[in-house]
Formats: C-alpha cells, structure tokens, sequence
C-alpha cells in the first residue's frame, strides 16, 4: 500500500493560501460554479475565539502583557495580544535562513485568512506610471499590463471589498476609483494637512478597505477603532469573512486546513496534477488532485513550493524555467518618526477611533520633480495619533521622565493624545542582491526544506528614507510641534526599516511578456504549464508605494475569471 | 461597550461565519471566559500566588508610592497592581526572582539607611530612597546613551566633556525599580481607574462618526495656523 494518502476526490482547482489572493480565487471560481479546494497552513478562523476586538485590557489578568509577562520580554504577539496576526517573523518548529551579511525578517500568518484579518486595510491602487516604470526612469522592469487594462479590475476590487476615500482628478500617484464615503477627518489629522498644505504636499481622505455603508450583508462600520484585532462584523475587509465563508455556504468549497503544501505535482507533459501537503495534524503527507493549481501561499512561500517542486521536466522546480523563482525580492521602504504637538493639550477629549486607522494620508507629491531629488521613485505618508486604547507600555515615557509619584499622573494626562507620528512607505527598486532560494541544508518540523533569504537596501533607498525623515519632521515644525522620534544615535542603525517588517514582501515569482525573464504571463498564469497560476504578492514586478493588498485582489480576480474561461474553452 | 452591544456584534459574528452551531458554542464559551475574568478581579480579597506577607506589603507600598491616590483618581493598589505583578511572576520564575530580589534589596538598601525594612520606614525615608534611585536610574541612562553613541562613533570618546559617567552602587535597584515601575505604571492606566483618569472614551459603538466642531477650532486656535 502506498504510504501516501491520497483524497478520492478529483477537484476542479486546488488553491493554497487563503488570504487576498487565495479568497478572491475560491470566491470567483465557486460563483462561477467550479468545485475548488482550499489549502491553508494554519486552522480554521473562529472569530469568536480569535478576534478580541472588543476587550479591553482589563478584561484578562495579564492586561495584555501575556502570561509571564511576555511582552516586556520581546517574547510577546506581533502589534499585542489583543491583535489578530496568529503568525509572527517566528515560527515555531518552521525557520528559515539568512545569507551573511544580510538581514531580512519573513512573516507568515497560519490562519483561515491570513494576514487580511489584521492588515492596515490601507487600498491604494497603483498610479498609471507605477506599471511602467522602467520606460519612466530606466530602472527595475515594465508590468506586461498596462494602467488602462487593470483599471476595471481595480474597480471590481475596489466595489466588492469596499474603500472608503474621494476622487481628486488633478493627482497622477492617487488615480480616481470606486470609493465609499470617508469618515471625516480628526483635529490632529486636520492640522497635519494645514502643515502640509503649506508645503504643498497633497493629504487626502485616506482609502482603506473599511466599509461605511452597508454592502452584501456586512453592516457598516461601528467606529470601535480596533480593526488590528480582527473585524467581528466584517465592516473591516478579510478575505475570510468576505470571500471565504461565503463561498463555503455555495457547497461549492472544502477547505483543508492545518494543511502545509509542500510541493506541486506535474505528469511530464507541461501539466500540474494536484499538491502534496503535510496534515498538520497527523504529520502524515497527503495528495489532492486538481485538473488546476493556484498558488496563493504567499510571495515566498509560492516561491518556495515551487524550487522545491523539482522533476526530470523541471529541473529548476516547477515554472522555473526562466530561473526568476526567488529572485528580485522586494519589501516596501519603512520609516518612521513622531511628534508633540502642544496646540493638543488641553482639548476637550472627543472619541478619535474612527474608522481605526487615519482618515487622512499623504499621496506622492514629487511624481514630476524627479530631476530635483537624488532618489527615483516615491512614497506616501500614513498617519497616526489621536487617543489610542490604553495598553501595555502606553504611559512608560510618563513613568520614566517622572521617576515616580503624582508626576506621572500629571504628565499622563496632559500629554496623552498630542502625540502625532509618521509612517513612510515607499518604492524599492529591485536588485539581484535580494532574493530567496532553498536552503539544502535545512527542513522545517515538516520536513520541507526552508528559504534561505539575502537582501539589500541600496543608496536609492537609504536617500529616500532621509528625504521622508526630513519631509516628517517639517511637517511636525510646521504644526507647531516639535520631534520627539528619533536621537542621533538611533538614526544611525535605524535609519530605515529591516527588511522584511513592512511585510510587503513581493516579487519573487514575476509575471512578464518574456518566459525568459519571468515565470508568469500577465494573468498570472504560468508560461509553462497552463494551468497553474500565482496569485500573491509574487506575481508583482515592481513595488510600488501603494501597499499591496488591493493590487492582489484586483490580479486574482482577473486571473480567476480567465482560468474559468479557459477552463470553459478546455485549454485548461 | 454594554453587554447587549457586545452580544449583538457577537450575533452578527456569528452570521457571518460558514460554520454555524460550533461557532456559537465557542461564542458562548469565550463569554464564559470573560465572566469568569471579571468575576476574578472583581471579587474580595486577593491571595498572593508567589509573594509572601512583607512581600505583598512591600509591593503594594511600591505601588502607592509610584502611582499615588490626587483628588481626581485612586492609586495603583487600588487599580490592582499588586494582583498583576503576582499573577504575572506567578507565571514566569524569572520575573519571579527580578521581583523578590528585588524587594529584599529595597529592604537591605534601607536597613543600611534608616536600620529597617522598607515598609516600616517613614514616608520621607522611602522617598528619599526613592529620590536617590530615580537620580541615580538618570546618570546610568546618561551613561548607557553615551556608551551607545562612543560604540559608533569612537574617536569622540577621547575627548574632554565626553568622559562616561561613574557606575553606582544603587544599580541593582535601578534595575529592579525600573522593573516595578513599568508593571505598576501599566497596571494603572490599563484598569478602569486610569483609563478613565486619563479619560479614554474609544473603543464604542458608535452610528455615526463625528468630530466636534469645538475640538477643531480649540486646537487650531493654539496653533500657527490660528486666524487672528
């Protein structure tokens, strides 16, 4: 008897990863009528058990610090306990490598989901230029599609997820969209755009994936403020409550989870016949078979699965022809630096929740002024402050200038909510010094072998992260504020963010109009085997300062819609 | 968020999701949990899990001492600090003996100042002890910033004006103080009491979403921006 088990059932579409791109395919292909299988590598979601999105601190004995006290030993969640990521940059019993030299952080969440039950639901499509961006400045490489050709895609993404935001027709880095309306702006947010005004720096209402009017049975958002913690109503978008769940209710879906793929099975004839994936609950290896696969495991998982998919045929893994799998790994530039504002204090305190996160943000400005900066490329601006939900550590920089005593109280309260901070969140260039390849040495609990990664920040990239520190605290100066961010020491190591913590890791399994350079055609399907497609952040050739997760969901649809056709036709 | 708030956004949780009575009964018993949490702090006398008498004294001397009762809110003791400290070292050996180190070090640091525990000194003893520590935590952290700034940029250290600070003998409760510090400052803010000392009034609810005209035109009054 063969060792491996195999599942009796033949499905029309295996997907693996259920997150942005992962949703969007089980979802289009089940309304179309084809009977799909999902793989995620961590359980099924219970959003009773996992969103804790209206707990308050006090409502556990450890306040948030977890058990032990965790958290004041660096050992504690990802953005906090009550937060929703259920994954991390570490893995038990699932590593990976890094070359010498580099540094780079990999998060992967293991949940029904993935990371869109936490994300920053921040939705920005991508400007006409970003998808030719090497005709605009000679460097990285053109996306096979052009702007127009994505734009309704955008638009089907933009309606179904639902994003709040406001046409502007005057601004190439904020194309107009589909937009609900946003929520208004906070005192603090309206002061940064007087700063920015004067600046002339664009700050817009911000477009996030957040809905304020009800859509398709999701009621509209209740300003708890929380969305970190995972949406119980839906109101935030996540591919499992929106896509998922519902696509189960067809009967059309079965979802494995605990499910971790390993490798993709091809029959020597240019065709994938299924995955093998480890149950994670029984640690017994497991076969399904589909007369089509769609990779969704994330950027650098799907990368990984296929290096480690090696056959007579694919000697470089499986759609590898071209030898692009792995390669020209990118994340998005961080930096970031806070302020005081003291036209603040003493307000009389108003609920600055919201729709969670800022209702305002910062386009790029300087899209024509290229000739005068010493950085190619862009980035926008995200904004924080307000009166965040007391937590572990909110009040220490009290506790400490204090010392002790009525001193803290007193600094607590007339400081708590003047604080304003600044996240960059920019373009990085793609180099050969970044990517991800097998490391032979080591496997995983699952006996996989793991991702070895190497990365590089170059001088276009470090020159950026200073014209954003200057850019950030000229707004804080201009709001009457003053920096209280960074010290001169700390700039010096931490002057741009580690690589791999933006968790927009993209790239690596590129799309293109040459097989020889990229391993996907522009729907995201493989050019060797037609009937395998990836639909994560891989596919993405460029990284533009639009986070990722709506490009996703626009790409997946699309690549779902012409796998269905060619599925209907029979190519498939 | 009243319960019935709370229950409606469950119920519609609920809907939402594929699997229908498993969900539920995990809905019901994470009310469970959250009752039983409540009850927990809620209800009468606490009994130390890890400390002993004079410890659980100590700590809660602590306590008070760094976040005191004013006219407007209560202490730390009396939003719970001491239970958090000894919930958490009840759950961690190593936070365990940073504290009851700790305690011991304030008891033989004060025998050698005023020849008694630090609970049975007076109030002006225990804050000139204090005093001392917060002083001494000042030039530890001076020190600690320039040995950072020397490691990346060496050939400064040479110079006049940039010389490292002396160590102190106090170090040990600088490094147990800042320890106490930090929980008891948390467990303040995170209860009820500090939450609404500071006058947290998110995490609601809410219909619609509104930002008060008043709010708008204070702030900006106080800022460059201000029409005259």
């Amino acid at each position: 008897m063969p060792q491996v088990q195999r599942s009796p059932e033949i499905f029309d579409v295996v997907v693996v990863g259920s997150g942005a791109g992962g949703g969007t395919t089980v979802r289009v292909l089940t309304e179309h009528g084809i009977k799909c299988a999902l793989l995620e590598a961590g359980p099924m979601l219970n959003v009773a058990k996992e969103f804790k999105e209206h707990q308050m601190p006090y409502d556990v004995p450890h306040r948030g610090a977890e058990d032990g006290g965790a958290a004041y030993f660096g050992k504690g969640k990802p953005f906090g306990y009550f937060s929703t990521t259920s994954g991390g940059w570490e893995l038990d019993g699932e590593p990976y490598t890094v070359g010498e030299g580099s540094e780079f952080r990999w998060f992967r969440s293991r949940i029904l989901g993935g990371r869109t039950n936490h994300y920053g639901r921040m939705s920005y499509r991508f400007s006409p230029y970003d998808f030719q961006p090497y005709s605009k400045d000679g460097l990285g490489f053109d996306w096979p599609v052009t702007y127009d050709e994505m734009s309704p895609w955008y638009d089907k993404a933009e309606r179904f997820v639902g994003v709040t935001g406001a046409n502007h027709n005057d601004l190439p880095s904020a194309p107009n969209g589909q937009f609900l309306k946003p929520p208004p702006a906070k005192v603090h947010e309206l002061l940064i755009q007087k700063a920015c005004d004067k600046m002339g720096v664009y700050c817009i209402p911000n477009r996030r994936a957040i809905v304020t009017e009800p859509m398709k049975g999701r009621i509209p958002c209740h300003y708890c403020g929380q969305c970190g913690r995972g949406c119980q109503t839906a109101s935030a978008y996540s591919s499992s409550q929106v896509d998922i769940f519902p696509a189960m209710k067809s009967g059309k879906l079965t979802v494995f989870d605990n499910a971790m793929v390993r490798e993709v099975l091809t029959d020597g004839n240019g065709k994938a016949t299924g995955v093998v994936y480890i149950d994670k609950n029984t640690r017994r290896e497991k076969v399904i078979r589909a007369r089509a696969v769609v990779l969704a495991a994330s950027a650098c998982e799907s990368a990984r699965i296929l290096l480690n998919s090696k056959t007579a045929e694919f000697p470089n893994g499986v759609a590898n022809g071209s030898g692009v799998v792995g390669r020209f790994l990118m994340d998005t530039v961080g930096f970031g630096l806070s302020g005081y504002v003291p036209a603040l204090e003493g307000m009389k305190h108003y609920n600055t929740d919201g729709a969670g996160g800022a209702h305002l943000y910062m386009p790029w400005w300087l899209w024509d002024k290229h000739n005068k900066l010493d950085f190619p490329r862009g980035y926008h601006i995200e904004i924080g402050g307000g009166y965040g939900l007391p937590g572990i550590g909110s009040f220490q920089g009290a506790g400490r200038r204090a010392g002790y005593g009525q001193g803290i109280k007193d600094i607590a309260r007339k400081e708590y909510g003047c604080s304003i901070a600044f996240a960059g969140r920019g373009e990085m260039i793609p180099n050969m010094h970044s990517y991800c390849e097998i490391d032979r040495g080591v496997v995983d609990r699952w006996g996989i072998p793991v991702l070895k990664f190497h990365f590089k920040w170059t001088d276009y990239e470090w020159k950026q992260a200073r014209h954003m520190e200057k850019t950030f605290a000229d707004i804080i100066t201009t709001t009457g504020g003053r920096v209280t961010g960074l010290s001169a020491a700390q700039r010096e190591s931490d002057g741009i963010s580690t690589p791999g913590t933006i968790i927009h890791e993209v790239g690596t399994v590129r799309m293109g109009k040459d097989r020889r350079d990229s391993a996907l055609n522009k729907y995201c399907q493989a050019h060797e085997l037609k009937n395998l497609y990836v639909v994560d952040g891989g596919f993405f050739v460029s990284n533009p300062d639009k986070n990722p997760t709506l490009t996703i969901n626009a790409f997946a649809w699309r690549a779902a819609d012409h796998l269905a056709e060619e599925m209907r036709k029979g190519n498939v | 968020m009243s319960n019935t708030r709370r229950d409606a956004l469950r119920q519609i949780a609920i809907a939402l999701t594929a699997a229908g009575s498993a969900m539920e009964l995990n809905a019901q018993q994470a009310e469970h949990v959250h009752s039983a949490a409540a009850a927990d702090t809620k209800g009468g006398k606490y009994t130390p899990k890890v400390f002993n008498e004079h410890e659980w004294a100590t700590v809660a001397r602590l306590s008070e001492l760094v976040v005191p009762a004013d006219a407007r809110s209560g202490s730390a003791v009396d939003a719970g600090a001491p239970q958090f400290i000894d919930v958490l070292c009840s759950q961690n050996p190593e936070l365990t003996v940073i504290f009851t180190g700790g305690l011991s070090w304030f008891d033989a640091e004060m025998r050698r100042r005023a020849g008694k525990e630090f609970v049975a000194a007076t109030p002006a003893e225990q804050t000139a002890m204090l005093d001392a520590i917060v002083a001494a935590e000042r030039t530890v952290r001076e020190q600690n910033a320039e040995e950072v700034l020397f490691a990346r940029a060496p050939q400064y250290k040479g110079f006049s004006g940039y010389t490292v600070k002396p160590g102190t003998d106090l170090e040990p409760g600088v490094r147990f103080f800042d320890w106490a510090r930090k929980l008891i400052v948390d467990a303040y803010f995170t209860s009820p009491i500090g939450m609404k000392d500071v006058n947290y009034i998110g995490n609601q609810m809410l219909s619609k979403y509104e930002v008060p005209q008043e709010a708008i035109d204070y702030a900006f009054n106080r800022s460059p921006f201000r029409i005259v």
